[in-house]
């Protein structure tokens, strides 16, 4: 088995644990079928480009994109793990160089973000399926959307956990960013409606691009706006990758 | 044959050197202890010699490979048991064993069998199921050395392996890598614990301030660096005029600061003993007891150190 397959196998095992499915399923599925619901009620639809789809099924496919940005949480925590406890130096001493290492992360971001966003679309989908307007780019836009923000948020999640050494620094850090890309993005409301400065922050936010892309794959909504949309995603993640692989190359040992 | 070459091997950090310019031969099928006191630069040239860091300058060879052209070809013939605790916090202790020999890419089959066995010869059979992030530092210690063997290897490197263990488990340790090395593994071995080393090493290298002060079996050592004795005198009463008799005996150094006792230390002890003696029954001082230390590596070593750590040096 090649190396980085090997570190593939090992970092599933050690991410896979009941905390985590917990935290992949349960909580999208509270927001999907608890808040969906619950909030019909004060929100009867949501204009989304030229179609209006009504909350439940807004946010079930704003989920997909929050889901995917949670899960790739787990590539900063393996790496944060690995050097808190001496596993990322034991590593390196064995038949692995650094490049293993490096891509087995993005490997298991790419297949852990996949796995989040098809489990998601599975539990959501009676409640949008009314509106899912399938055509030949919709698979294509899901699985772009899955590894571009795989990437995009994995990177984040790998620079913060390069730079801290302490738990305390790690989570606080870490629950702060990914709580402030939760909810300053249109993953659970849209941003038609909101104050302006507020709008405006959530196009700063990279979860808003990835819910509008995955909507449009959903809905059948392509605009040149979600084209625009797609190319400052894939210049982001691009970025933040370099970032993040220069810094892992860098790690001192 | 030669397991490990080092020549003029340096490690800088920064302006501060951490290893200064050391040259080392292990012997293949030999355990090569390498003593030294904290911040010596043990650490720092185990990871040099491991590839985990570039030496500043100097060359290196492991197993006859050059470790700065192809590290990858080393790490794949050694084990290596680092200073610092390594392992998964949620994963079971016989669940770390498996995977540390999947990572090795050893086959299902000898994975299950060699867990098995070194779960027997570490005594994990209590703890098998409990996670690492439960276990003692001792416990933790142990699985991360029993992991080390689930994977092939030509060279062995155990930077204190035995920190944390129980007597028992260190003997068990010990006595577990002196069969490994019948079959014809190298070890490459530090340890704060000089009996240990004495034990288990057919050579030992001390090093201080990044500098190898000697290089020998622990026999040897003690011959070369070990002429000195420790005698120790026990008299009955304590006596005011002890160091005014005793002014006059020349090649040793007497410590009365413990009241009753004396202790000599001297390269001629038989010579000192016998004047020293005969002073006391001229003096009618009586002795109640006497005993001769022989010298220990340890004795060595802290001389070794001292000597190295004085200003001139």
């Amino acid at each position: 088995m090649h190396p980085t397959i090997r570190l593939i196998v090992r970092n599933l095992t050690i991410s896979i644990n009941p905390g985590f499915l917990v935290w992949q399923v349960i909580f999208p599925v509270i927001y999907i079928f608890v808040a969906g619901f619950a909030y019909t009620a004060l929100i009867k639809s949501v204009p989304f480009g030229n179609i209006t789809l009504d909350y439940p099924a807004f946010i079930a496919s704003g989920m997909i994109g929050f889901n995917i940005m949670n899960s790739t949480l787990v590539s900063g925590i393996i790496i944060w793990n690995d050097r808190r406890h001496g596993m990322f130096e034991q590593i390196l001493v064995g038949p692995f160089t650094r490049t293993n290492y490096i891509l087995s992360n993005v490997y298991t971001i790419g297949i852990v973000g996949i796995i989040s966003a098809a489990l998601i679309t599975a539990i959501g989908f009676p409640l949008f399926f009314t509106s899912v307007q399938f055509n030949a780019l919709t698979i294509p836009f899901l699985i772009f959307a899955s590894i571009t923000g795989s990437i995009l948020f994995g990177s984040i999640a790998s620079i913060i956990s390069t730079r801290l050494r302490s738990s305390e620094g790690f989570n606080v850090i870490i629950n702060t960013v990914f709580l402030f890309f939760a909810f300053v993005s249109t993953a659970f409301y849209p941003a038609s409606g909101a104050p302006q400065p507020l709008a405006t922050a959530f196009y700063l936010n990279p979860l808003t691009y990835l819910v509008d892309i995955i909507r449009a794959g959903i809905f059948g909504t392509f605009t040149e706006f979600v084209m625009i949309e797609m190319i400052v995603l894939v210049s982001v993640a691009v970025t933040l990758f370099i970032v993040a692989i220069r810094l892992l190359t860098k790690l001192d040992l | 044959m030669s397991a490990i070459t080092a020549r003029s091997l340096h490690k800088s950090y920064g302006t501060i050197p951490a290893v200064d310019g050391i040259d080392l031969d292990v012997r293949s099928g030999h355990i090569f202890g390498f003593l030294g006191p904290n911040g010596a630069g043990k650490s720092t040239t185990i990871k040099m010699l491991t590839t985990l860091i570039p030496p500043t300058s100097g060359t290196i060879e492991v197993l006859g490979i050059n470790a700065i052209k192809q590290p990858l070809e080393i790490r794949k013939r050694i084990g290596v048991v680092l200073q610092q605790p390594s392992y998964e916090p949620n994963l079971s202790v016989e669940k770390s064993l498996e995977k540390y020999g999947m990572m090795w890419d050893i086959d299902r089959k000898t994975r299950k069998e060699r867990t098995e066995e070194l779960i027997g010869v570490f005594d994990l059979n209590e703890i098998r199921k409990r996670k690492n992030e439960d276990l003692s530092i001792g416990q933790r210690r142990r699985v991360q050395v029993a992991r080390e063997f689930m994977h092939e290897m030509d060279l062995l490197f155990l930077d204190e392996p035995t920190v944390g263990l129980d007597p028992t488990a260190r003997r068990k340790l010990l006595d577990y890598l002196k069969n490994k090395v019948k079959t014809g593994l190298t070890i490459f071995y530090t340890t704060h614990v000089l009996t240990e080393a004495e034990y288990l090493c057919d050579k030992i290298a001390v090093i201080n301030k990044g500098k190898i002060l000697a290089v020998d079996s622990p026999n040897n050592l003690k011959n070369t660096f070990g002429q000195e004795k420790t005698i120790t005198i026990h008299l009955s009463e304590r006596h005011d005029r002890l160091s005014e008799l005793l002014s006059g005996i020349a090649d040793c150094v007497i410590d009365f600061t413990t009241g009753t006792n004396i202790t000599i230390q001297s390269s001629k002890s038989e010579v000192v003993l016998s004047q020293i003696l005969q002073i006391l029954i001229e003096n009618n001082i009586s002795v109640e007891d006497l005993s001769a230390i022989p010298t220990t590596l340890e004795d060595i070593f802290l001389k070794m150190v001292k000597d190295s750590n004085a200003p001139h040096n």
